[in-house]
């Protein structure tokens, strides 16, 4: 009663009932991969919840410190006060560690989450007219999560992540002309510099997560206004969105994401050691640790800076170094590639039409080769970074492994990016639903050039064919009116997602979701309706946003129900 | 204002949910109880975790079996707007009273926060080193020079018979041992193995070189005795230190720069200038 | 409560119930391999080396001559002066020989590059004999170092600064160049780490007194015993040591096994 009288309230002053009826019946597609994005997003949540603990007793600073607490080895040693607060928080500082880590394990999981993400969009050609600027956003956001999961790795001053920084400022000071300007401008001078902590402290839990913040909002944003976009079937067109409404069934399965990433993250910090930096030691100039790798999302840079050859040469006396090739120019092109992939393929397709309809990874081979392809290579340099571990485990000199290395990476992506385009082919022009289906003869089919009917991999979308047995209900409903989409012959009848006042309402929101098919009133609702309505639903609106109160409902009628089948209560 | 009666449930939902639920709330409270006791990591992490767990089994279930999942539609307006309202929207914008076509007085404003931003970049400046040394010179000088006394990591100052054969020493400069492009080692070689005279020369078989790959700046502190050859942990480079340090393998592409030394009348070892090239990775005006 | 506990067994509640398991397991199970991921040296060792315990009955002392015209002669000589097979051992010292045979690395069936940590063949009391018939043949070199207690905080600075760049700052090794690795630290005793450190077997340096003081090395032993014996792994399965990178593939496997594997699950029909 008292969220009734809340939700009254807060209604009376700010109206927001017409907004927020429309907004719980936002209707998202009920595809899995859907929701790849929101585990990148939750983990983003655990990041920052766990990242202001972990603030609270890190101490940014270079300056001497002496350690005293419960590690032995350290115990009584001076080292950076940056390096001694992090073995504190390890040692010494209550379910510190298991924050450290949990926060750790949540960077690695947030940057693969937005890569498995990331690959989603970009094989369903979810990033075409009018989503490319949401690509852009979603690939800024990557590039900050990494430069964010770098500062992170490397402000525990730890021995380990000292050898990357230094690698990374090798890399930057290579660029011709600015290279030692930019390492100046960044570090306050050479590398260790004093000024080096404090200002990657300010950046990651200040500037970035900012930024990355205002992003996340701009990309929720985009997507609630320009709507998902859903793959192909029955009764979904270019001009609908097919699935769960957000209250009740999206939200509590997306709630339900949610506590299963933090649970998969703390079960990961309490239970796998990640980046151990009391092992490690803190940074000296003249120390080192093998191997050194770095994490994960950086390891591809490693691997090609393991591959490249030692070529460097000389502009009018001035030396290109040969980390420039590598670090530099492999990671321009990468995210040049990545932020203009949706105009280059426009330009190559010239498809300007919007699409609110996805691919399938079949329906543009060359597109999915490419992808295929680009994912080798990387994967194959992420390979490379651990040549020492893999040579180790194969007994062969590491030198022999990155010969095989060299060849692999520019060899393997070409081939399988052939494969690709391949199987993606005999899977379009044959009738196999799924990969283990293909058969040698659609194999064969894929050999041959394309049918005449379909030379242009987009051809334009036609508005809904008026079929027979297609047809849109109508009906008042207590005052309201609601339709629903019905298709006979196919079994199929999708409810409109919300009530709206008159008739008039309906029928031209059905006339938006499915131009062209014919629409009838029906005296009342057709059996069998679809449970939940939504003027209930704004009404039980307050009770989800305490879920508690809703635990205790639940909590009361068990007891009820017990009582009533057990006898009378004592 | 009467509410509808609860859906009925399938057989068996509610008891999931609320068991979910409660074995959420119990390992929220083991991980209160864990932390309490003292803190253990993995008992925490297994209490969230259970705790979270629970949370997300129960609001699983019943999102999936109490609430209608899929069969609804939304229409979508599509993006091309109706040209009458861009029509309007631009008329708003472009009303004879817009400032918007007061040209000369934007160009003025223009001019003003161009200027503004310009000038917001110069306090950029202040973010390089406030000694105002300059990249390429910071970068090429180090602390070592004329007369400097090598020390250990330890801080005993250097002598020959310190480094005996088939040993690696790293030694640093006198009064800079802290800087970051000073890292030096020495070892002692046979004279006669040498298939190079080093550039910085040696004493009897002791060369120093720096600790610095000359790829990305690691410290190629893997001396591999016998071969005469030192291994970079980073990318795997590796220098003959029997031909000058020049590089064998991997991905570096010049030999690690050299440090003169002599002995001083104290039996010391003292360098007798700075490195023979700069130290560390390449740069653009690196001679 | 009754009524819940006698369906406790339900599928879905079991399900619950396993993936908590296999979370908890999960990890445990991926760090089985890494750990056995230096396994040139380790799998052959059943028990830590340079501890057999010595016979228990008073067997007559080992005759070393006997010992090493079987065992070594036919590669090092008879008297030690080497031969192609094998390098000479004037010289080399007490420590060295007491290090390769109580590690198990030598006597070796054939020639090999790098021989690895294996199970010792011969007893303590063997192996004392076999040292001292060795250094019977004169030249010198390290004798067995007395290894006393040390301190930790010294010993992991040395450690870092002359030990971690080969062997890892968690001692779990790495491989060099050629084939040759640098071997995990784990299973020596203290006083084989105070005689490598001495000795400089293979590729490794040598860091005599005019390095490392007898103090020094036994912080050195004492840290490494540290590394060694509790391991200190706080925060849960080490992964086998082995870094970023194995830490990275436990994400991905997270990642793409339970968190995608769950939003499969949740973006279904409960029916479908």
């Amino acid at each position: 009663m008292i969220v009734d009288r809340l939700a009254r309230a807060v209604d009376d002053r700010l109206r927001l009932s017409p907004v927020a009826r429309k907004a719980l019946a936002k209707v998202f597609p009920d595809h899995w991969s859907f929701m790849l994005g929101e585990i990148a997003l939750y983990a983003f949540v655990a990041l920052v919840l766990t990242g202001v603990y972990l603030t609270l007793f890190f101490d940014p600073s270079s300056a001497d410190r002496v350690y005293h607490g419960s590690y032995a080895p350290l115990d009584g040693s001076t080292t950076s006060a940056a390096y001694a607060s992090t073995v504190r928080l390890s040692w010494d500082v209550r379910a510190g560690l298991l924050i450290r880590q949990t926060h750790h394990w949540a960077a690695l999981v947030f940057v693969a989450a937005i890569l498995v993400h990331l690959v989603r969009i970009f094989f369903t050609g979810a990033f075409r007219r009018p989503r490319e600027a949401n690509w852009l956003v979603g690939v800024t956001m990557l590039t900050l999560a990494l430069a964010n999961g770098f500062t992170g790795y490397s402000m525990p001053d730890d021995l380990l992540s000292g050898l990357g920084l230094r690698i990374i400022v090798s890399v930057v000071e290579s660029i011709p002309l600015v290279g030692s300007w930019l390492v100046f401008l960044g570090l306050g001078g050479e590398f260790p510099s004093d000024a080096m902590i404090p200002r990657m402290f300010v950046s990651h839990v200040l500037l970035v997560p900012a930024v990355l913040v205002a992003l996340v909002s701009a990309h929720l944003a985009m997507i609630v206004r320009q709507k998902h976009t859903q793959f192909p079937g029955p009764g979904r067109t270019e001009h609908n969105v097919v699935g769960s409404r957000l209250y009740p069934s999206y939200s509590l399965r997306s709630l339900a994401l949610f506590a299963w990433v933090l649970a998969v993250l703390f079960a990961l910090g309490g239970l796998v050691q990640i980046n151990p930096v009391w092992l490690y030691g803190p940074f000296a100039p003249g120390q080192a640790t093998s191997p050194a790798q770095p994490d994960w999302y950086v390891a591809w840079g490693d691997g090609a800076l393991r591959l490249f050859p030692p070529w460097e040469f000389r502009i009018a006396g001035h030396l290109v170094p040969a980390p420039f090739f590598p670090g530099v120019a492999l990671g321009g092109v990468t995210f040049l590639a990545l932020y203009a992939w949706p105009f280059l393929e426009r330009l190559c397709t010239g498809d300007r039409r919007p699409h609110q309809l996805l691919d399938r990874p079949r329906d543009h081979p060359v597109r999915t080769g490419i992808g295929v392809a680009a994912l080798t290579f990387f994967a194959a340099l992420v390979v490379t970074a651990g040549d020492g571990i893999l040579a180790r485990l194969l007994r062969v000199p590491v030198y022999d492994v990155l010969d095989v290395l060299r060849v692999v990476v520019l060899v393997l992506p070409l081939l399988t990016g052939a494969l690709a385009v391949v199987l993606a082919r005999a899977l379009r022009r044959g009738d196999a639903a799924r990969l283990g289906e293909l058969t040698r003869a659609d194999l064969r089919a894929a050999g041959r050039p394309a049918p005449g009917a379909r030379s242009s991999p987009d051809e334009p979308e036609l508005p809904a064919a008026d079929r027979p047995g297609e047809r849109i209900e109508l009906w008042p409903e207590g005052g309201v009116w609601r339709w629903r989409y019905r298709d006979e012959p196919a079994g199929v009848a999708i409810l409109s997602n919300r009530a709206v006042h008159t008739e008039r309402e309906a029928a031209d929101s059905a006339r938006l979701a499915y131009p062209g098919v014919d629409q009838v009133t029906v005296p009342g609702p057709p059996p069998p309706a679809p449970p939940g309505r939504v003027r209930t639903a704004l009404r039980r609106w307050g009770n989800a946003a305490l879920g508690v109160s809703l635990l205790a409902a639940a909590l009361r009628r068990r007891r009820e129900r017990d009582r009533g089948g057990g006898g009378p209560p004592r | 204002m009467r509410r509808p009666p609860v859906a009925p449930a399938p057989p068996g939902v509610n008891r999931r949910i609320v068991l979910s639920f409660l074995a959420g709330a119990a390992g929220a409270i083991g991980f209160a109880v864990t932390y309490g006791l003292g803190g253990q990591t993995r008992w925490e992490g297994v209490c969230l975790a259970v705790a979270f767990a629970g949370l997300a089994c129960g609001l699983a279930i019943w999102g999936r079996r109490l609430v209608p999942v899929g069969g609804y539609v939304e229409e979508h307006e599509g993006f091309a707007p109706p040209p009458g309202e861009q029509a309007l929207t631009a008329a708003v914008l472009t009303a004879p009273d817009s400032p918007i076509r007061r040209r000369g007085l934007l160009a003025a404003l223009g001019l003003a926060l161009t200027a503004l931003g310009v000038a917001a970049l110069f306090p950029l400046r202040s973010l390089l080193p406030w000694d105002r040394a300059r990249p390429v010179r910071a970068l090429t000088d180090t602390p070592w020079g004329p007369g400097v006394r090598l020390l250990t990591a330890d801080g005993r100052p250097l002598r020959p018979g310190d480094v005996p054969a088939g040993t690696v020493v790293a030694v640093f400069p006198e009064g800079g041992a802290e800087a970051g492009d000073a890292p030096a080692f020495a070892v002692r070689l046979r004279p006669e193995r040498l298939t190079r005279p080093p550039a910085a020369g040696h004493l009897d078989g002791l060369v120093v070189y720096s600790l610095l790959c000359t790829h990305a700046g690691c410290p190629v502190r893997l001396y591999l005795k016998g071969t005469g050859r030192v291994l970079c942990p980073c990318h795997q480079s590796s220098f003959d230190l029997l031909a000058d340090a020049r590089p064998v393998a991997g991905p570096a592409a010049r030999p690690l720069p050299g440090l003169p030394v002599a002995v001083d009348p104290d039996g010391y070892l003292r360098a007798t200038g700075d490195f023979t090239a700069a130290p560390g990775a390449g740069f653009w005006s690196r001679r | 409560m009754a009524v819940w506990t006698h369906r406790w067994w339900h599928p879905a509640r079991a399900a619950t119930a396993g993936a908590a398991l296999a979370l908890a397991a999960g990890p445990a199970a991926l760090a089985a391999p890494a750990e056995v991921a230096p396994p040139p040296v380790t799998a052959a060792l059943v028990a830590p080396a340079g501890v057999a315990p010595p016979p228990v009955t008073a067997a007559p002392a080992p005759d070393g001559e006997a010992l090493y015209r079987q065992n070594c002669a036919s590669c090092h000589g008879d008297r030690g002066q080497g031969a192609q097979r094998g390098p000479s051992l004037i010289g080399v010292g007490a420590a060295s020989v007491d290090f390769q045979v109580g590690t198990g690395r030598m006597p070796i069936p054939h020639e090999v590059q790098q021989p690895r940590r294996a199970e010792p063949v011969f007893s303590a009391d063997e192996i004392a004999a076999l040292v001292a018939h060795v250094t019977s043949f004169g030249g010198g070199g390290p004798a067995v170092p007395r290894v006393g207690p040390g301190r930790l905080p010294t010993g992991r600075e040395l450690f870092a600064a002359n030990c971690a760049p080969c062997h890892g700052g968690t001692g779990a090794g790495a491989p060099l160049t050629n084939g040759w690795i640098a071997p995990p630290l784990y299973d020596a005793t203290a006083v084989q780490v105070a005689e490598a450190v001495r000795v400089g077997p293979g590729l490794m340096p040598v860091f005599p007194s005019q390095v490392l003081t007898d103090q020094q090395v036994d912080d050195l032993a004492a840290y490494v015993q540290r590394l060694r014996s509790e391991r200190l792994d706080r925060g849960g399965n080490p992964l086998g040591r082995l870094g970023p990178l194995a830490e990275g593939l436990v994400a991905w496997v997270v990642t793409l096994g339970l968190l995608v594997a769950a939003a499969r699950w949740l973006g279904r029909r409960a029916g479908e």
